[in-house]
């Protein structure tokens, strides 16, 4: 059961529009979002289903969902969406927010997901670049499942897609650079 | 001798790929009286219909049989085409092949096409004893009543008084304005609902057409379309109001409160009273149930303070009578009393209120000066319940009908709460969101994104108290969990109903209604302001709920076909009617009993040549019938002949078969 009316104004959704600076009230429910997403079969709540939370300020309920964690950025939703709402940004916004309040979904998967996007950030740092074989192989160790996907490396390897070795950007220690301003300036909040 | 012409149409492929019409043409070609017979892909075509005429005159015929679609359809067309070519239009007869033949035998072209033939030799048969008629003429009193002064009443009676056509508008309360008058603002646009309506009001009351009877209802209706006599009741108002000035000395010294309809019972009036302050005519009516003066023959402040002299006690009922030639019926609509629903404690929680209840709170010249209040303590609400379909649609509460106007005045009542109070929150419960309408839609996506009301979807399934808030219960199907919402206030958004009085008016106006109550048009589509009584038309929602727009749409559509009628000096009528034969009328009056438009009455006539003795017979009044034939059916004496079904027209079909 939902009790709603006693929490006063709604800041859950307030929050979520300055982040993501789309208005989740402009969401009339019609569901294309859902349909739309590739992944909305494996999300706890389909888009839709958390625009509606955001809009009854539902906080932790959507906080706890895996929805924005399984959502691709792919902008497919946004891209139809009749009112035009970037959904993608309201799906970062809560995730940022989830991170910001640390109120995170505990499932393997949302830690495997979250595990991946630390990796790919640090590959950046790094090389400037992804460097994938690298990138994967930090993956199954990380998440201590040495040989997940192994049995598609010889296909990959012989088709070219995996390069063995990888070649940084010039300008990756401008990057390197970045990601040091960034990380004081978080340390400074 | 009869020479028929026979003129048969393929209807592109609706007649041709089901009936064999080339052979339908050779056999209707071997009967007699068939001096000419052709087929043609469209007959009611101009080509097509120049072959009838070219034909009438070349072969000299001396009646027409059209075989094609149904005379609903196309008859008048085709009688037209034998007038332009100078012959009787009531010679012409269809033969229904298409309807009754092509159209329901598609799987057997034989059987199909034989009863084609059959369609057409009985047609040609019965156009053989086909007789010259005429046109009947039927004057017209010029003058038309409207019944109800709401604004579907007024704009009527304005419309039609602005054509110049005398108006008489009986509004059953003491002024006219309507449930409008009780509106704050009004959907889409938030146009004050007073400041559209009022001036409408004062032109009634200064119109020269316009003859304005409040306090007054119909209480009997005889004659027929052109030809109508009205009997009026104007209540007795114990005040004169020609000499009443209106100064509202009256009403402030009246010492006897009485719950206030027009703010729905929030505050009070008096028992001397005028509903509002704007109301039109601004004179002051007794409600006789509760002044003390006329119950107990104490009191008589009112007539003490009226220096006009304008109070009389001893003022009775009048019956006024007036010839009138057409009728618009806008008797309104009621709001329905949702005590039923149980459940939500209605009758139990005081905050529970209904949406015109609100309306009047917010209201700029309600009885909390435009501020919702709860009525339990007079706070006003931070959060409030909007609940939607109440009594509409739902069939265990007797109403299956969608009450069409709720969804939006809901919406308004959001914004309107978020202007009066703006730190309020409006949820609103509802089932669909129906918001057809120019700039609806635009209005719903205002309340929700600009005003912010959070929609839930579900019906709620109970309503308690917790201390002095009330938890409001319902499922939210977006989500698809059971939401409860801590309300300071709910509002019900209660059907809209047909008035209760509308089942007695229609008996007494002679037309019908529907099983809600609501008076039934003569066609849902192409008919929807008439009907099924000629000069009877109906504006606004006695006959079905509508939002303002549709209302006054539907009034001026009236006025359009008062305009229409009243057009002439006499009105063309149709010739198919019933005549009785005095010779043969026993006078048992079965006939008067089964016509169903009032059209027979009881006549006396000598009982024989010069006698002064007098008997009982049947008469006809040709400008009421409208041909059915019942009276024809139900005559023992075969008294009865129904022009263009006369006996021997209908036996000529039978033998030919």
């Amino acid at each position: 059961m939902i009790t709603l009316g006693t929490q006063g104004k709604n800041t859950f959704l307030e929050a979520v529009n300055v982040k993501s600076g789309a208005n989740v009230l402009e969401c009339y429910q019609c569901g294309k979002c859902v349909s739309t997403c590739p992944v909305s079969q494996y999300m706890d709540f389909p888009p839709r289903e958390i625009m509606q939370m955001i809009k009854l300020g539902l906080r932790n309920e959507c906080y706890m969902a895996n929805s924005h964690w399984f959502c691709l950025t792919c902008s497919a939703c946004s891209g139809r969406c009749p009112r035009e709402i970037d959904i993608p940004a309201v799906m970062e916004a809560v995730r940022h927010l989830a991170i910001e309040e640390n109120t995170i979904n505990t499932s393997t998967k949302v830690k495997e997901i979250r595990k991946f996007h630390q990796i790919f950030l640090e590959m950046i740092k790094r090389y400037g670049r992804n460097y994938e074989l690298r990138m994967m192989a930090e993956f199954n160790i990380r998440t201590r499942n040495l040989f997940k996907d192994m049995h598609l490396a010889p296909k990959a390897l012989l088709k070219g897609k995996i390069p063995l070795g990888v070649k940084p950007l010039k300008s990756a220690k401008a990057i390197k650079r970045m990601y040091e301003i960034a990380e004081k300036l978080e340390k400074k909040k | 001798m009869a020479r028929v012409g026979v003129f048969v149409c393929f209807c592109g492929a609706n007649i041709a790929d089901y009936v064999d019409v080339p052979q339908v043409v050779e056999e209707v070609k071997r009967i007699r009286d068939v001096k000419y017979a052709i087929e043609y892909k469209y007959m009611c075509s101009d080509p097509g219909q120049g072959m009838i005429r070219d034909a009438i005159v070349q072969y000299k015929l001396t009646s027409i049989v059209v075989a094609a679609c149904s005379p609903r359809m196309h008859e008048k067309t085709f009688r037209k085409a034998l007038s332009d070519a100078g012959m009787n239009p009531y010679l012409l007869e269809v033969a229904n092949i298409r309807e009754h033949s092509s159209w329901v035998h598609q799987k057997d072209k034989k059987a199909a096409t034989e009863k084609a033939m059959d369609l057409c030799r009985m047609a040609v048969a019965k156009s053989i004893a086909n007789e010259q008629l005429h046109e009947i003429s039927v004057p017209v009193t010029k003058r038309a009543l409207v019944i109800g002064g709401g604004i579907a009443g007024i704009q009527a009676a304005l419309d039609i008084a602005d054509a110049r056509i005398p108006v008489v508008l009986v509004e059953k309360s003491p002024s006219i304005g309507g449930k409008m008058a009780q509106l704050d603002e009004t959907f889409p646009t938030l146009d004050c609902s007073q400041c559209i309506l009022t001036p409408k009001m004062v032109d009634v009351a200064s119109h020269p057409y316009i003859e304005l009877i409040p306090y007054a209802e119909v209480l009997e209706l005889q004659g027929f379309v052109g030809n109508y006599k009205v009997k009026i009741k104007k209540k007795a108002s114990y005040v004169n109001f020609k000499t009443c000035t209106g100064c509202g000395a009256c009403w402030q010294k009246c010492p006897v409160k009485v719950p206030n309809e027009y703010n729905m019972g929030i505050d009070k009036r008096k028992a001397i009273y005028t509903p509002f302050p704007q109301a039109v005519p601004n004179k002051p009516v007794i409600d006789a149930e509760h002044c003390t003066m006329l119950l107990k023959g104490k009191c008589g402040i009112c007539a003490k303070v009226c220096l006009p002299g304008a109070i009389d006690y001893k003022m009775e009922d009048e019956i006024i009578e007036r010839e009138i030639g057409a009728v618009v019926v806008a008797t309104g609509y009621d709001m329905w009393d949702p005590k039923p629903y149980e459940e939500y404690g209605v009758g139990r929680f005081k905050d529970i209120i209904t949406s015109l209840e609100f309306e009047r709170m917010v209201s700029a010249n309600g009885p909390t000066n435009g501020v919702p209040v709860r009525p339990s303590d007079g706070k006003v609400p931070k959060n409030v319940v909007f609940i939607k379909c109440i009594g509409s649609r739902d069939e265990a509460k007797g109403i299956e009908y969608c009450s069409k106007i709720c969804c939006m005045y809901t919406t308004k009542h959001t914004i309107l709460l978020h202007h009066k109070v703006h730190d309020s929150h409006s949820y609103v419960f509802y089932m669909d969101i129906r918001a057809a309408g120019k700039g609806y839609e635009e209005f719903v996506k205002k309340a929700q994104v600009d005003t912010g009301a959070t929609y839930l979807r579900g019906r709620v399934s109970k309503i308690y108290k917790k201390g002095d808030k009330l938890m409001v219960r319902g499922e939210d199907a977006q989500i698809g969990q059971v939401v409860e919402v801590e309300a300071d206030l709910v509002v019900l958004a209660t059907a809209v109903i047909a008035p209760k009085d509308n089942p007695d008016l229609a008996r007494l106006l002679g037309i019908s209604y529907d099983k809600y109550g609501y008076l039934s048009e003569a066609h849902p589509k192409l008919r929807p302001v008439e009907t099924a009584k000629a000069g009877i038309f109906l504006a606004g929602c006695t006959q079905a709920p509508k939002d303002i727009p549709d209302t006054v749409s539907q009034a001026s559509a009236c006025a359009a076909k008062v305009c229409g009628l009243f057009s002439g000096d006499t009105m063309k009528k149709d010739p198919m009617v019933s005549t009785i034969s005095n010779e043969y009328c026993s006078g048992c009056q079965n006939c008067v009993k089964v016509c169903p438009y009032g059209a027979i009455v009881t006549d006396e006539v000598p009982v024989g040549h010069g006698s002064k003795e007098l008997r009982t017979v049947a008469k006809i009044n040709e400008g009421v019938c409208q041909g059915c034939g019942s009276c024809v059916a139900i005559c023992r004496s075969m008294a009865i002949t129904l022009a263009g079904f006369t006996d021997p027209q209908i036996i000529n079909e039978i033998v030919s078969i």
